[in-house]
């Protein structure tokens, strides 16, 4: 079936966006049968069905991944670019069908049927349409599209939108169901499919079931990184193992402060070291008692430690100002010398624009800590992925089958002959061997978009910078040493989808808005208590940790 | 006024429907695309409003989504949260039209009395300018100057004369947002009133300096005059979108000063109504705010025929 994103359809979504998704049912028929959600996975259900791991070896990194605790090892990491790239796909996968494709692009959208693509398609021996979609726009364009029940053949859907694009209700009736196609050995049909561990594939399990397809699978998921100019703060003599609690941070900020020459020691860093407080991502258990992030001491403490940094003066101006869009412009310039920021922000492109405003520049990441200093530091861990894809429900089982050995080529690994045509194109054409690493021609810049085909599926994740091997040593060093600290935290990769009254209080827009005026230091942490109090009692707070002790800890457990 | 009113032509004779349609069906045609527009983008998305009175499932569709009665109104009259963003608007709107209004009004004096005509094609492009501006770049223009890192407190730190908090203080933030707007808006304001101050017959200026009036009588007694009618269409306008104060200039600043002080009804909507998913609780706000600005606009209007203005129509 290959459905297309044609005039029509885009005006069946942009109508029902203009009408407050009303329209869509109305052009679509009245179709459907009320949502049903998925549910919550269960470890015994999940057990039954998650695919079978098997690791591929081709391929040796050149800094070997370090194993934590349960599900948690770090990134492996490769230096220079493999000479050799190995063929893991032998004939093209398809079969001459056609479909369309939807990925978010954080970047500039390529132009449509260029060289790129259609060198895939030949690769692939599909007609595989992509559409890359604007990805700073991306949780408003899905929402009309699976409104209107218009989704193309292969989308991909980020986990921190799940609630957004409400994808516990898509699968099964808009998303197709993987389960027979995966499940344990089923997946050896697909071997690069199969190198991806299997805690990669709970993130897109539903229900017990297998619907996602995880593209940069990891083992070290942490919500973000407290980073630093490590070239500013070593020429003044300071390293990162000598900051041991939130008091050093603190002192940091008055040692690096200099308002006057418009350097500032912090931008807001709330985000990327509440968890260090010893306050949980979002839910704990407590003696038993489910408890929420916002009920807790430690989110408290957390919020006022980052209220005492603003009011000294020690975090940017603009920055208590809301404006979170020029934090990186502002760390490359040298005016806020600790930020935070999701590990994927240590890159290669990240070196290259640090160095273009000031050539010494290099990041460097602060160990996590625990707040006093005392206790051994403890981070929740992510779920293994956010970038899943999903197929849809109309295609018939034989294209299912196309798309996943499509999939297996994507997802071929790191410095592969697949790999280094998805990401790199056509040799000759697309990029040239320079001093042994892959360089983008004038037609490679425009038109290979690192993260298209990717974004429908990829291998597990692998730190590589070509041309910029200090990263890729010191992002794998920075992971290596705070392995030990990462654990599991309650409910994690359970994919729990709530009924729409638990997904606002989850939200909890009247406690993060009191939250950021009193980081910004506008406001008490008694204002904040009595947010909290306010959520609980009458924005659906109460509620809300009533319904998920009683549908997910009583029935579930904890998931870790 | 009254004179005026003597002058309309008497209303035709009743035609029929047919008769018209003939005659007019030019216009009619020429009007059509307009409609069609206004029915599409305006009147069928009114169904939607459905949802304020649902719990509302994008993925089940108006059609299935279980209705709610007045279940989200009776949420929104007990919600401090809103109430507090209806206040804020009450305010904002009032301190804008107390300190906004009147500028474009002044202004349009002002550019009328200048008599090179090349001056004043150079002040009017330049005060309409900074309408083409998006809010983005207005208020990012603003930060770079005023805001805690901008050039204002970058010269009073480096002269040790302390800072001066204008960006991020929620206690003058209405007079921050009013002096965005006066800086943004006053300038297309005026087009309005250069119109109707063009419609000013010059006879009556030459007549009354012969009778020995000055510069200020000419003003109280022919400019004002002249100009009552399109103000007064313009208050009423003003107070019919008085619960409008606008979205994107305060979405943007809300995290500098806090919600407590920018929050508005129409970001409220979005915050606890889109962002979260919360349809129905949105729409609920939203047709509030639709009622009761639909009622301050009947009002205003009501009050301008009493004072025998034409409002937003003839009676």
């Amino acid at each position: 079936m290959a459905h297309e994103l044609n005039r029509r359809s885009f005006l069946n979504a942009a109508v029902s966006a203009a009408g407050l998704v009303a329209m869509g049912p109305l052009l679509s028929a009245c179709g459907g049968s009320g949502a049903q959600r998925a549910g919550v996975n269960s470890d015994a259900g999940l057990k039954a069905v998650l695919p079978a791991y098997v690791p591929n070896t081709a391929i040796k990194p050149d800094i070997p991944s370090v194993a934590g605790g349960p599900d948690v090892l770090t990134d492996p990491g490769f230096l220079g670019y493999p000479s050799t790239k190995i063929a893991t796909v032998s004939g093209v996968p398809g079969r001459g069908g056609k479909y369309t494709a939807v990925t978010p692009l954080w970047g500039t959208i390529p132009p449509a049927d260029n060289s790129f693509y259609q060198a895939m398609n030949k690769a692939l021996g599909v007609q595989l349409e992509m559409k890359p979609a604007d990805g700073n726009n991306y949780n408003t364009i899905i929402p009309t599209m699976t409104a209107a029940k218009k989704l193309p053949d292969w989308i991909q859907l980020p986990g921190w939108w799940n609630s957004n694009f409400n994808t516990g209700g898509l699968v099964g009736s808009q998303l197709a169901d993987l389960t027979p196609y995966l499940s344990g050995d089923n997946i050896k049909k697909y071997p690069n499919l199969a190198a991806i561990p299997t805690a990669a594939w709970r993130a897109g399990a539903w229900g017990d079931k297998l619907y996602g397809i995880p593209s940069f699978s990891t083992g070290f998921k942490v919500a973000g990184v407290v980073f630093y100019r490590r070239d500013v703060l070593e020429a003044k003599g300071i390293t990162a193992d000598q900051v041991k609690s939130a008091d050093d941070l603190m002192k940091l900020g008055k040692e690096l402060t200099d308002a006057k020459s418009g350097v500032w020691a912090f931008d807001d860093v709330y985000r990327y070291i509440y968890t260090a407080f010893g306050a949980p991502l979002k839910w704990k258990v407590d003696n038993g008692k489910l408890v929420h992030l916002y009920e807790t001491q430690e989110f408290l403490d957390a919020a006022d430690w980052h209220r005492k940094l603003a009011v000294a003066g020690y975090v940017h101006p603009d920055a208590l100002a809301g404006d979170n869009a020029g934090g990186n412009t502002r760390f490359y310039g040298g005016k806020t010398l600790i930020g935070g920021g999701g590990q994927g922000a240590w890159n290669l492109a990240d070196l290259q624009s640090g160095q273009a405003a000031n050539p010494n520049y290099r990041r460097g990441a602060f160990n996590f800590f625990s707040a006093d200093g005392k206790s051994a530091p403890r981070v929740d861990m992510g779920q293994s992925t956010d970038i899943i894809s999903y197929l849809n429900v109309n295609l018939k089982p034989e294209q299912i089958e196309e798309c996943l050995a499509v999939a297996n080529y994507l997802a071929a690994p790191f410095g592969s002959a697949e790999y280094t045509m998805v990401n790199f194109g056509v040799e000759g054409l697309h990029y040239t061997m320079d001093g042994g690493a892959p360089k983008p021609t004038e037609a490679g810049q425009k038109e290979v978009q690192a993260k298209t085909y990717p974004f429908l599926a990829a291998a597990p994740s692998a730190v590589n910078n070509p041309t910029g091997d200090i990263v890729t040593k010191d992002l794998t060093a920075w992971q290596a040493a705070n392995v030990k600290a990462l654990a599991k935290p309650v409910f994690w990769g359970m994919n729990i989808s709530m009924p729409q009254a638990q997904a606002t209080a989850d939200a909890g827009q009247g406690v993060e808005d009191t939250l950021k005026d009193v980081i910004h230091g506008k406001k008490s942490v008694q204002e904040l208590k009595d947010a909290v109090a306010n959520w609980k009692s009458s924005g659906g707070g109460d509620r809300l940790i009533q319904w998920t002790n009683d549908n997910v800890l009583q029935k579930y457990g904890t998931g870790q | 006024m009254t004179t005026l009113r003597a002058d309309r032509p008497a209303r035709p004779a009743r035609l029929s429907w047919r008769t018209r349609l003939r005659r007019d069906r030019s216009l009619i045609l020429m009007t059509l695309p307009a409609v069609l527009l206004l029915v599409v983008f305006n009147y069928v998305p009114l169904f939607g409003l459905a949802t304020a009175f649902q719990e509302y499932d994008p993925l089940a569709g108006v059609w299935q989504s279980p209705w709610a009665g007045l279940y989200q109104f009776e949420r929104l009259l007990n919600d401090s949260l809103f109430w507090g963003a209806l206040k804020n608007t009450l305010y904002l709107s009032f301190v804008q039209l107390i300190l906004f209004f009147p500028v474009p009004i002044a202004l349009a004096l002002l550019l009328n009395s200048v008599l090179s005509e090349r001056i004043r094609n150079f002040i009017q492009s330049v005060v309409y300018l900074p309408h083409f501006f998006s809010w983005v770049l207005a208020i990012t223009i603003f930060q770079q100057m005023l805001g805690g890192a901008g050039a204002l407190n970058q010269f009073l730190r480096s002269n040790d004369i302390g800072t001066w908090d204008v960006m991020t203080n929620p206690d003058t933030f209405a007079l921050l947002v009013t002096s965005q707007v006066i800086w943004k808006e006053a300038g297309w304001g005026i087009i309005v009133f250069l119109a109707a101050l063009a419609a000013i017959n010059t006879d009556l200026y030459e007549a009354a300096a012969a009778d020995g009036a000055g510069r200020w009588r000419r003003l109280w007694h022919i400019t004002l005059p002249g100009l009552r009618s399109v103000i007064v269409l313009m208050l009423v306008l003003r107070l019919g979108n008085a619960l409008s104060v606008g979205f994107e200039q305060f979405l943007i600043q809300r995290n500098a000063v806090g919600h407590d002080t920018a929050e508005v009804l129409d970001t409220f909507s979005f915050y606890y109504g889109i962002a979260t998913g919360d349809y129905s609780y949105g729409a609920a706000a939203g047709l509030f705010k639709s009622v009761i600005s639909l009622l301050l606009i009947w009002g205003a209007n009501k009050l301008a025929h009493a004072f025998g203005e034409d409002g937003l129509y003839r009676k």
